[in-house]
């Protein structure tokens, strides 16, 4: 057997056995429900909250199925990439912290397959974990809102975010590879909201940049993006996690000294 | 002899100090090999340079008979192994064994043949998480002969375990020291004494003495012969008379054990008897050797 | 409106997703708990967080109670 297939195993393993494999997902789920719930009831939410001053009367927007989509975005923008962080943040400096690398380490190995077993493992379950999320909103949002978005969209509009995701992912890893636990979650989340401010501030002059991704992807569901722009970004990331997957190998052969023996 | 590992010069400097300083020995095929010296000596570092782990500052390390990547012809036992908690020992022994580039249908059967080996044979379907510590050094020396490597390298193997746990370890070491070459490092004198062809003796990551456990030992007071006499005069007296190397000590007399055999010292002495109480083999112990050396200041 | 009342308007057809997530969530992060006993923390802390805090306490355990070792 390959050395990529013997660690890919040992990470779908651990994955399953340490629970990510189910809880990931469901956070993601959970997000997809609650979001076109939470709208669809808002008027009764208020209400039985019932501190509005007797008499008011206000007219909530009606929200379309578009807009329930770009609401969920926005939920996994923060706390979805907050939750793939946290859960990737130790992929590969929880191995050399514990010691349980070391073993890894002194044997004839590949850090191409070391790091890219991960890298598949972790960006499969972002993914899939995602795409699920929407798949439940999408059950929801077709029941209870008008103006639902057309099926090929919403393929586009998951395409899309999955380049995203995986750039989050690949971000995450890399940062593991090259800091311990802590410096690795500090320095993914960092670029990434950073990314996003600079992203909210020039964005429109910076068309060409992953963090644009999710702005194009939501596009599709009410018309669609700059195709230009598109490609664009898509390149873009595609060469940022390239380099940031070399860079990740180089540094997983580096820090193997760092190893606790 | 054919070498299987000469390091020549193996230095590590880290930000102001030295913890490895210039190691100069080698390893002859199928020998074992004891590095001894007290905490903080630089034992484990110069261990996981010759693992890989660490790269050396300055100095070469030469394995012989190997392929392009040495670390296949290596196996490596770490002080404390530690393991993913939530594989089995068997998920754990095929990883290891297909990461040293065993494949193939033997692979499952020769996991199960290495973990009967170290103990372990029931165990293989558990999960390491729940393993004592006793359980992981076993495995580990498991996962460190799983690919049956030309160069055993083993930090502390015995220190962490039970007597009786100890005394089991080491025959599977005797054992595997048959068809392997073995590089150990320990502060259990005895254990050290047992099992050895070379002593490397490390004070400061320094090497402050080497070779053989007799050379050592004739070195430092050596082994030789103790006759023991009723009286001080007595003893003063065959010191005189025997025509080899000795020397009286109180009612006691020394005798270099490589001036003379046991057999010309039982012809003399019974020619000598006077005040003669016992004659005795003596051997300096290993324990005593490592105060001189490595314990003065 | 009288309490049965209430839980009578509440759409259990939508909701039970819901529920069945945080259960599963619950009892995921309770066996993964019991198994490894080593939190950072107390590990009793945790058993409230996880079984309390809806959907979020069992996510806090698995991202940052349990201690990797």
């Amino acid at each position: 057997m390959s050395q990529f297939s013997l660690f890919l195993g040992k990470e779908w393993r651990e994955q399953a056995r340490s629970f990510k494999l189910v809880w990931v997902p469901l956070v993601f789920i959970f997000f997809g429900v609650l979001e076109p719930l939470t709208y669809h009831f808002l008027p009764q939410i208020l209400d039985s909250v019932g501190n509005l001053p007797e008499g008011s009367d206000f007219t909530l927007p009606e929200m379309t199925g578009a807009d329930v989509y770009a609401s969920l975005t926005g939920q996994y923008q923060t706390i979805g990439l907050l939750v793939l962080v946290l859960a990737f943040m130790g992929s590969l400096s929880g191995e050399r912290k514990s010691g349980t690398g070391t073993l890894l380490y002194v044997r004839p190995i590949s850090y191409a397959a070391y790091y890219m077993s991960k890298w598949t493992a972790a960006v499969l379950l972002a993914v899939v974990s995602l795409w699920l999320g929407y798949g439940m909103a999408a059950t929801y949002i077709v029941q209870l809102y008008d103006h639902v978005p057309a099926f090929s969209d919403m393929v586009l509009f998951l395409l899309v975010l999955a380049v995203w995701i995986g750039f989050v992912v690949t971000l995450t890893l890399t940062a593991s590879s090259a800091l311990p636990t802590g410096g690795a979650a500090g320095a993914a989340l960092g670029i990434l909201f950073i990314g996003m401010m600079i992203d909210s501030l020039v964005g429109t002059y910076w068309t060409w940049s992953p963090w644009k991704l999710q702005a194009y992807g939501l596009a599709f569901l009410t018309g669609s993006p700059d195709s230009g722009d598109l490609a664009g970004a898509l390149v873009m990331t595609a060469v940022l996690a390239a380099l940031l997957v070399l860079f990740g190998i180089l540094q997983a052969r580096r820090n193997a000294a760092k190893a606790k023996v | 002899m054919n070498m299987v590992l000469e390091v020549s010069g193996l230095t590590k400097q880290y930000d102001g100090f030295r913890a490895v300083d210039g190691l100069t020995f080698s390893l002859a095929e199928h020998t074992a090999t004891a590095l001894i010296g007290p905490n903080g000596s630089g034992k484990t570092t110069t261990l996981s340079m010759l693992a890989g782990l660490l790269r050396q500052s300055s100095g070469s390390i030469r394995f012989s008979g190997t392929g392009k990547d040495p670390r296949s012809a290596i196996g490596f036992l770490p002080q404390y192994p530690n393991f993913f908690p939530w594989m089995t020992a068997t998920e754990y022994m095929e990883l290891a064994a297909g990461l040293s580039g065993m494949g193939g249908r033997d692979v499952r059967s020769e996991c199960e043949k290495t973990l009967g080996f170290v103990g372990l044979g029931d165990a293989g379907k558990k999960r390491i998480g729940g393993f004592s510590g006793g359980m992981k050094q076993r495995l580990g020396l498991a996962q460190a002969i799983i690919h049956r490597p030309a160069l055993l390298l083993l930090d502390e193997p015995v220190s962490a375990l039970d007597p009786a746990g100890r005394r089991e370890v080491m025959e599977m070491l005797k054992e595997l020291g048959e068809s392997t070459t073995i590089l150990y490092s320990t502060h259990i004198l005895n254990d050290a004494e047992e099992m050895t062809d070379q002593l490397l003796f490390l004070r400061g990551g320094k090497l402050i003495e080497k070779g053989p456990l007799r050379e050592v030992r004739e070195k430092h007071g050596g082994s030789g012969y103790r006759v023991l006499f009723s009286g001080q005069e007595a003893a003063e007296r065959f010191a005189d008379a025997v025509p080899w190397a000795a020397s009286a000590d109180g009612s006691a007399v020394m005798i270099s054990g490589e001036t003379v055999t046991m057999e010309e010292l039982l012809r003399f002495a019974s020619e000598h008897p006077a005040g003669i109480t016992d004659i005795g083999r003596t051997a300096v112990r290993l324990e005593e050797i490592f105060m001189k050396v490595v314990g003065k200041p | 409106m009288s309490f049965t009342e209430q839980l009578a308007e509440i759409p259990w057809g939508l909701i039970w997703p819901l529920i069945v997530i945080q259960l599963i969530l619950m009892t995921a992060a309770l066996i993964d708990l019991n198994r490894k006993r080593s939190t950072n923390g107390p590990v009793i802390l945790w058993v409230f967080i996880i079984i309390f805090i809806n959907t979020l306490g069992p996510v806090l355990y698995f991202t940052v109670g349990r201690r990797h070792s």
